[in-house]
């Protein structure tokens, strides 16, 4: 394979996931969610049940505990993008994997070691 | 396993941020001193499919789900642990900055986690693995389980130290949830593993292990 279509066929991988993940993804917690939240009993360990409102709460307490209330609007919150539902995720998914490639480049093609 | 930022007292984030970026410094000196200018295009692609597989939550027994972190993979491919610094971090910014994935104050903690431990957990787990068993495929399956559950151990540890989780019980349900989630880890980074070798044995740094 010529290495420009490894390129190529490398970034396409990447945007079928980005295209197709919004619609398999689970929306269950990730694993250290999942410990958070049955350490402050939102959740049975090995339960999928999540109870909303204790999960809040949990939340809250993880703050009033480190202090740490440090906020920021990202622009595009969870993946998604307001008012637009799953094409919005797609679109999310689909940018961010850009962004990821040109800041990758970009900071791989600074950094690199010179060939000559 | 992206710690938010309400998690970590901010003098502790801060703190894990200066380590962070020692480490980042560490994994630019790398890419000046062995990064060839051929490798730039195969860092951005490893890049983007990490974040693109990282949007893909895969369920896993009780009720949550786990997915690609990529530092073992990326240090696997690239030779060397700093890769997996060197791309995790730029992941990580995207993730933290545009979809509000992780903290801000925290994220030296998730560099710390995810690339520092995923990439030399990752990469001197497959060369020592490689190494006695000579089967690269199977070396990097078991690395890359280990660099999940060794960084979810650390992060239990670090949110011990910041009063959101106590020790035992913090270790015992992270290390638990991240047993099985690292297999996830582990099947993705051997398969990626084997697919790149099948199309271009020559784009691996340590191509002798490899038979595709």
């Amino acid at each position: 394979m010529e290495k420009k279509q490894f390129i190529m066929i490398g970034i396409a991988i990447a945007l079928v996931i980005s295209v197709a993940a919004p619609f398999i993804t689970s929306e269950n917690p990730d694993g250290l969610e999942s410990a958070f939240f049955s350490i402050y009993g939102a959740k049975d360990f090995r339960g999928s049940e999540l109870d909303e409102e204790a999960a809040e709460a949990a939340e809250a307490k993880a703050v009033a505990i480190t202090g740490n209330d440090f906020s920021f609007d990202a622009p595009l919150p969870d993946y998604g993008i307001e008012g637009l539902d799953k094409p919005g995720e797609v679109l999310a998914v689909v940018i961010g994997t850009i962004l990821t490639v040109g800041l990758a480049y970009g900071a791989a093609r600074v950094t690199a070691r010179p060939d000559n | 396993m992206h710690i938010p930022d309400a998690f970590i007292p901010m003098g502790q984030a801060l703190a894990y941020w200066v380590i962070a970026l020692i480490f980042i410094v560490l994994a630019l000196r790398w890419a000046r001193n062995s990064m060839g200018e051929e490798k730039v295009p195969l860092v951005a692609v490893l890049a983007a499919g990490i974040f693109a597989m990282q949007a893909f939550n895969i369920p896993v027994p009780w009720g949550t789900t786990g997915h690609l972190l990529g530092a073992a993979l990326a240090a696997i491919v690239l030779g060397s642990p700093y890769a997996g610094i060197f791309v995790l971090t730029l992941v990580l910014l995207v993730q933290g900055i545009i979809f509000g994935d992780g903290g801000i104050t925290v994220m030296g903690a998730n560099i710390i986690n995810m690339g520092v431990v995923g990439g030399f957990i990752g990469y001197y787990g497959y060369t020592a693995l490689n190494g006695v068993m000579n089967n690269a495929y199977i070396a990097a399956f078991i690395a890359a389980w280990a660099s999940v559950f060794v960084s979810a151990l650390l992060c239990a540890v670090e949110l011990a130290i910041a009063g959101t989780f106590p020790l035992v019980l913090g270790l015992v349900s992270m290390g638990m949830y991240h047993a099985v989630i690292g297999l996830i880890e582990g099947g993705i980074t051997a398969v990626a593993l084997y697919l790149i070798a099948a199309a271009r044995p020559d784009i691996l740094e340590r191509p002798a292990g490899v038979a595709a």
